[in-house]
């Protein structure tokens, strides 16, 4: 008898031991719809199909509000292809998760992160901290170092920034700074009256400045600082009243025909190595013990204004109404 | 005594062929512009759909882009005829050198896809500009690119419709008689009153024409508004259900399809103009040898080669050098220097990116199979058509040419309509799979491989085809020996402009592609708008050298072509050797 309890005690440890490697059980197709740039999604599904090779991962890039637009067709049309979503921020997701589009990965492991910047559900998660600050070409003629500079006489038409009705950040970033900065909506006022253009999503405005068109932009932090170390004549700066941050969350969709592979790459997503994918490909990561890349200051020394995703999510026509109004759109 | 009436051809043996070309015309040309007639008048609550339908015409962001797209198409396309024509008429006229040279270039500047061209004007000008910056000429910096504008958007399109003129009063120049001009030069007439007095009035049809198609072209174009428009809030037509398509998602289908209706009415009274203003043409003369050059330049042969020769430059050679030129640098904004030059972006979006990859092998089969099925079925519908009269053949051609003429947008917004739910019958959803981009090329494109096929059915000997049926061929067998190979070159020829014009094709793909299934011009317009601007440039510079590469095929192919097929051909006018008489 004792024989037999050890055999079936080895053989539970042996399934255990089984059960603990996922790696080698993940396969099949999994189809990840995101708002990262081309370049940054092929990095993250290759450093996934290195891990996980029988999965057949692939991705489809859009500006946020496209991709969603993309993603609701398919719905409407009774067949989503999509099986993992990684997109720019948490107000889009919350909307999603208000509908029940998303599955909760109850099992996922945040212990290593702070309170309050996954979804208390767990049906989405961050992954880098995508900070808004303003950009500058190298020969403008004076270095901006709060957001009240945008309005200088100095910066008269200089001004350029993406337009909420492209860009998920861009809406993030208005909610953020409208609740954070003295006088609200005046800020944007005050910017408008100074000739400040609001089009098009944050590549356009690394363009325009990139190529000295404008002088400044507001934009997403890792753009210019991986352009200026390509050798591009941009600066970014970190401005003193703080930064707004989308968090480029990531979710498994209900309607996922590939449930283990999709956790498995939320898992991968969320553990060090994955972490330490977001610092190669020049992000801030959301994991604390993640070093900061190259070209960003310290954590200590990055100022992030307060986020209320779900009363973003509430305000959003509202504030996508007043921006269009102020900027004529 | 009544005289028994003979079977017709379509009694006799015709009725199947016939009931396929037009299940065909149906399906390709009738079906998208019905499907949308549908979506705009429907909608809760019913009965109200012609009020939301005036409701959505009459809104401000409606209007207002409006009249910017008709602003921009008449602007341009004045400016395009007038360029066109006056290529034109110097290459059919004079004796200018280079001509089949020069005729290529300005082709191969149409066939360049109008995003790219975007994309190299753009990098033309403004602060930022590899070439001028090389060459230390760049505006200072915080200028605006002054190809962001109304004025730009403008520039470029005459400079790209340009071509489409020259080639369609060339066509006109080659139907004059060389008779006519003999005649006229024996009576004493000099070049300039040969022109103004007879050449031009014999070709009024085909400027009339070619207004219309630079006019339709310039309404419905969606790559370069899209790409030096909508950066600064210049919203036209075609960008507008593309915003509000994106940025809604399928909730705006209904409001983009009245959109669309807008555009279709819009272009349908350009192809109404059109037709009105071929009924008015003169009686075509006998057609005789094509004319030959009148106007022997003598000492300004040179300086007029010279001013040509700056038209091509400006055209097509400086705007490529300049997107080559932000292909080599390692990051967008950065001047090129022989330090700073490097192969690194095409590596980076030939071999490492599997999107551009992909999208590349994408619009080569798309535009593949788009081309060999419509090269197929083509020759099939002209002939059916033909034979059957012009009661059969003027409604069709009618349908088919609307559809051709309606904006891309328009069509893609068609195709999701029917594709969205899934196929009576057979149960699948074409939507996000490569079946519903081919679906939409072969809407787009149908028109523009019936056209030739149409005009070769002229070539088709009647006589050979009677004297075949009384030998005892049938229908197949003649069709096999004597209709489709002497359809074929005109067949191949179309084939070949729908496999050019799909393969650069952006505004039908930018609305229907997903996962996987990309094309070149989709993966260039994500790549400009994730700020990968040297990137952008480097798809921009392998899609150009692959249109040149098939194009220099085919020229090597014309001597086994007949006359009129290669559209270079036919600009560049009488061969050389026969003017030096």
């Amino acid at each position: 008898m004792l024989k037999s309890i050890t055999r079936a005690f080895g053989a539970a440890v042996a399934l255990a031991v089984f059960a603990a490697h996922p790696a080698a059980a993940q396969e099949g197709k999994l189809v990840l719809y995101t708002s990262q740039p081309n370049t940054d999604a092929q990095q993250t599904i290759d450093a996934f199909k290195a891990r996980f090779p029988k999965v057949d991962i692939t991705f489809v890039r859009d500006g946020t509000t496209k991709i969603m637009a993309k993603l609701r067709a398919e719905m409407a049309a009774g067949s989503p292809q999509a099986d993992v979503l990684l997109i720019a921020d948490s107000v889009t997701m919350e909307g999603l998760k208000k509908e029940g589009l998303l599955a909760a990965h109850a099992s996922a492991d945040v212990s290593a992160y702070p309170a309050g910047i996954h979804d208390a559900d767990k049906t989405w998660f961050a992954t880098k901290l995508i900070t808004t600050g303003i950009v500058h070409h190298a020969k403008a003629p004076f270095v901006p170092t709060a957001w009240a500079d945008l309005t200088k006489p100095e910066a008269k038409g200089q001004v350029t920034m993406p337009s909420p009705l492209v860009s998920g950040a861009a809406l993030i970033h208005a909610a953020t700074l409208v609740g954070t900065l003295p006088g609200g909506w005046d800020y944007y006022k005050a910017l408008k009256a100074n000739g400040a253009l609001a089009a098009g999503a944050n590549g356009a405005v690394l363009k325009a400045v990139a190529s000295g068109e404008k002088m400044y932009g507001v934009i997403v932090d890792f753009m210019p600082i991986r352009e200026k170390a390509k050798g591009a004549p941009v600066a970014f700066v970190f401005p003193s009243e703080g930064v707004s941050a989308v968090s480029e969350p990531v979710a498994i969709l209900k309607s996922t025909k590939n449930a283990d592979a999709a956790k498995a790459f939320v898992d991968f997503l969320l553990s060090k190595e994955g972490q330490e994918l977001a610092l190669k490909q020049g992000y801030l990561a959301a994991h604390p013990q993640v070093d900061v890349p190259a070209g960003f200051p310290a954590r200590s020394a990055i100022k992030l204004m307060a986020f209320d995703a779900a009363k973003a999510l509430a305000e959003t026509d509202a504030n996508t109404k007043t921006f269009t109004d102020i900027f004529g759109q | 005594m009544r005289a028994a009436s003979k079977p017709g051809w379509i009694e006799r043996e015709g009725r199947p062929l016939l009931a396929l070309s037009l299940v065909l015309v149906v399906l390709l040309a009738a079906l998208p512009i019905v499907r949308l007639v549908l979506a705009a008048l429907g909608g809760d609550p019913p009965g109200q759909g012609f009020a939301r339908l005036i409701g959505v015409a009459l809104a401000a962001r409606t209007l207002a882009a409006l009249g910017e797209t008709l602003l921009i198409a008449a602007l341009s396309g004045a400016a395009a005829i007038l360029l066109g024509g006056a290529l034109a008429l110097t290459l059919a006229l004079t004796d200018v050198a280079h001509k089949r040279l020069l005729a290529f270039l300005i082709v191969m500047s149409l066939m360049v896809a109008p995003q790219v061209a975007a994309l190299a004007f753009k990098a033309l000008a403004g602060p930022g500009s590899p070439l001028l910056n090389a060459l230390g000429l760049a505006p200072p910096l915080g200028t605006p690119n002054p190809m962001l504008s109304r004025g730009g958007i403008v520039l470029v399109m005459a400079l790209h419709h340009a071509p489409l003129a020259a080639i369609a009063i060339a066509a006109g120049l080659a139907s004059v008689p060389r008779a006519v001009i003999e005649a006229a030069t024996s009576d004493g007439a000099r070049p300039l009153a040969l022109t103004r007095h007879i050449v031009l009035p014999m070709i009024r049809p085909h400027i009339a024409g070619a207004c219309v198609l630079v006019a339709i072209a310039g309404f419905g174009n969606f790559g370069i508004p899209a790409l030096l428009g909508l950066p600064v809030n210049i919203v036209t037509l075609p960008t507008l259900v593309y915003q509000s398509l994106a940025s809604f998602g399928p909730t705006i289908i209904p409001d983009a399809a009245r959109l669309a209706v807008v555009m279709a009415l819009v272009a349908g009274l350009g192809v109404a103009a059109s037709s009105l203003l071929a009924r008015h043409s003169p009686e075509p003369l006998e057609p005789g040898e094509a004319m030959l050059p009148v106007c022997r330049l003598g000492v300004w042969r040179w300086p007029l080669t010279g001013l040509v020769w700056i038209a091509v430059v400006v055209m097509l050679l400086l705007p490529s050098a300049a997107l080559l030129a932000s292909a080599l640098v390692p990051a967008y904004g950065m001047t090129l220097t022989l330090e700073t030059a490097t192969l690194s972006r095409f590596v980076e979006v030939l071999l490492r990116q599997s999107v551009t990859s992909r999208a590349l092998v994408n619009s080569l089969l798309l535009a593949g199979t788009a081309a060999l099925l419509l090269a197929a079925l083509t020759p099939l519908v002209a002939y059916a058509l033909t034979r059957a009269g012009r009661r059969w053949i003027t409604p069709a051609l009618a349908i088919a040419e609307l559809t051709y003429a309606l904006p891309g947008i328009v069509i893609a917004i068609a195709a999701i309509l029917l594709f969205l739910k899934p196929l009576p019958l057979i149960g699948i959803s074409l939507y996000a799979t490569p079946a519903i981009i081919l679906a939409a090329y072969l809407m787009r494109f149908f028109a523009l491989a019936l056209k030739p096929a149409l005009a070769a059915m002229s070539l088709v000997d009647r006589a050979q085809e009677e004297a075949a049926a009384i030998a005892g061929a049938g229908l197949c067998s003649r069709l096999a020996y004597i209709v489709l190979p002497t359809l074929a070159p005109a067949a191949a020829a179309g084939g070949m402009m729908v496999f050019l014009l799909a393969f650069n094709e952006l505004t039908v793909s930018a609305l229907l592609y997903s996962a996987g299934t990309e094309t070149l011009g989709v993966a260039l317009l994500s790549l400009d708008d994730a700020g990968l601007g040297a990137e952008a440039a480097a798809v921009g510079v392998v899609a150009t050298l692959i249109v040149a590469a098939i194009m220099i095929v085919l020229d090597r192919l014309a001597p086994w072509l007949p006359p009129g097929v290669l559209p270079w051909v036919v600009l560049a006018g009488a061969a050389p050797t026969s003017a030096r008489r």
